[in-house]
């Protein structure tokens, strides 16, 4: 046999198991980026306060949960709260007492450390000026920020909220280390009865493959329908660098793709 | 607590050797990320439609497959793949660490190839056509005049794929290497205190990006010598 030896009758066969994986896959991607994005706006507003031990201590959150490796977190979450009496009997027991709870809280806390940073690359895009005009007509704080700031935010930094979610969705592979089947785990199964070190990665390869370029398609299609209001604004070719610390060091100008993407993570015009 | 003062210190030296392990592992990686990013984009930096399209194949790949399943995949195949091209002689035993080397360079070649694309296409034309016009060699025009700027272009970038590549090296622990977490999670079990060990190694990580973001901003600042910066 030469090239690459692909076992397609093999492949056919186990895809049911790995649809399966799939499905828990996508949930495990889906739930955290719910919950996290829910817990970042608070925390984006902490951080932006102007008391400083508000501020101070959402960056701690932020800088603890982006900087630690998703995999000591699950770990941490996983073995270390089962550890705690108090949890233990308390109600939390519930969230805490499965694998598949400890990793939706895992997730959630590591994306939402990172969505804290884009949320407020974001915001601190929208230009001030702008803002000031909204209050300067009387227009309460909270109407600004739904109808003024958000809106323009969405769009800044829509780039890097997408380079997020697909770092984010590829992440989830790891939490085959906590007993949940998913994809990867169904795969390392597969390969574990057969010993073909093959097929079973290539195709739940070929399924995570797809499944991040639906991301990037969705992606697409909300950034035309924000932009539809001038048609050269149409996003660039997709720049899919980690989300990561596009606003650790002030986002990569001149490189980091479209125009909208840079400004996103540099909160230039906060000063 | 119950923890005993040496007991602890054995675990402090076990943790050490596998903080070594990781940094080595991740820098042999960066290292082998960055020379094939910077000739890939090198090569790509043509007008070919078959180069762009080969690039454009790679690229789609390695960045919509997660890292671990790719690690994964060499980790398993990588043995039977080396004999499959080099026929049966060339047998070789693929370690945890090589598989991890391996994964990791493959993987973010791609992300640093992509950057430097950007910067490379960042740069003015004439740059190009000053060095044709001067008839400076292309290798001497690469290394001389059109990767210095592309460095200071591409730095932030790197910075980002640094600070993020750093955390994606534990997954090659569940390939079986026993790194740093590999063994903050043995010593988490053994001794029952998971969060003395974990937030440990979770410190080790953010302390190493920290600092290697403070030497970026030097650097930076360094590259940019030369340049006058407008303030706004």
């Amino acid at each position: 046999m030469s090239g690459l030896p692909i076992d397609l009758a093999l492949a056919y066969e186990s895809m049911p198991a790995l649809l399966r994986g799939l499905m828990t896959t996508m949930l495990i991607t889906a739930v955290p980026l719910v919950f996290g994005l829910a817990l970042a706006f608070p925390l984006c507003f902490a951080r932006m306060s102007e008391r400083p031990w508000l501020a101070r201590s959402a960056e701690t959150f932020v800088v603890f949960f982006r900087g630690t490796p998703v995999l000591i977190l699950l770990y941490l979450v996983y073995y270390g709260f089962g550890q705690i009496k108090m949890l233990r009997e308390g109600p939390l027991w519930l969230l805490f007492g499965s694998a598949f709870g400890c990793a939706i809280v895992a997730f959630s806390l590591n994306h939402a450390a990172y969505m804290v940073e884009v949320l407020r690359g974001s915001l601190l895009a929208v230009p001030a000026g702008l803002v000031e005009a909204s209050e300067a007509l009387g227009i309460s704080r909270r109407k600004v920020f739904l109808w003024v700031r958000m809106p323009l935010a969405i769009r800044y930094g829509l780039k890097a909220y997408q380079n997020e979610v697909i770092s984010f969705a590829k992440g989830t592979a790891i939490v085959s280390v906590v007993t949940i089947t998913d994809l990867t785990a169904v795969a390392n199964g597969i390969f574990e009865q057969t010993y073909d070190p093959f097929t079973p990665i290539l195709s739940a390869a070929a399924l995570y493959w797809a499944f991040i370029n639906a991301i990037r398609i969705v992606f697409r299609f909300w950034g035309d329908y924000l932009n539809r209001h001038n048609e050269a604004g149409v996003a660039e070719e997709t720049s899919s660098l980690p989300a990561s610390a596009l606003a650790s060091v002030g986002g990569a100008p001149a490189v980091a793709g479209s125009a909208t993407g840079t400004t996103a993570g540099t909160g230039k015009e906060a000063a | 607590m119950n923890l005993s003062l040496p007991a602890m210190y054995g675990y402090l030296g076990q943790l050490a050797e596998g903080a070594l392990i990781t940094m080595e592992l991740f820098l042999t990686s960066f290292a082998l990320a960055l020379l094939f990013g910077i000739l890939i984009a090198m090569a790509t930096s043509t007008k070919s439609r078959i180069v762009a399209a080969i690039w454009n194949v790679y690229a789609s790949i390695f960045m919509g497959v997660p890292s671990l399943l790719v690690i994964f995949l060499i980790f398993y195949g990588g043995s039977a793949m080396v004999t499959g091209v080099f026929g049966d002689d060339a047998s070789i035993d693929i370690t945890p660490f090589s598989a991890g080397v391996a994964a990791l360079s493959i993987v973010y070649a791609a992300y640093i190839a992509e950057l430097l694309r950007g910067a490379i296409a960042n740069l003015p034309h004439g740059q190009f056509e000053g060095a044709r016009a001067l008839a400076i060699p292309p290798l001497i025009m690469w290394l001389r005049v059109i990767l210095p700027q592309v460095a200071r272009l591409a730095l932030p970038g790197l910075v980002n794929v640094w600070s993020f590549m750093i955390k994606e090296t534990p997954l090659v622990s569940l390939a079986g290497l026993n790194d740093l977490v590999a063994t903050a999670k043995i010593a988490a079990g053994a001794t029952k205190e998971p969060f003395i060990f974990f937030i440990a190694t979770a410190l080790f990580f953010i302390v190493f990006s920290a600092a290697t973001l403070w030497l970026a901003t030097r650097l930076e600042i360094r590259l940019d010598r030369g340049l006058t910066r407008s303030k706004a």
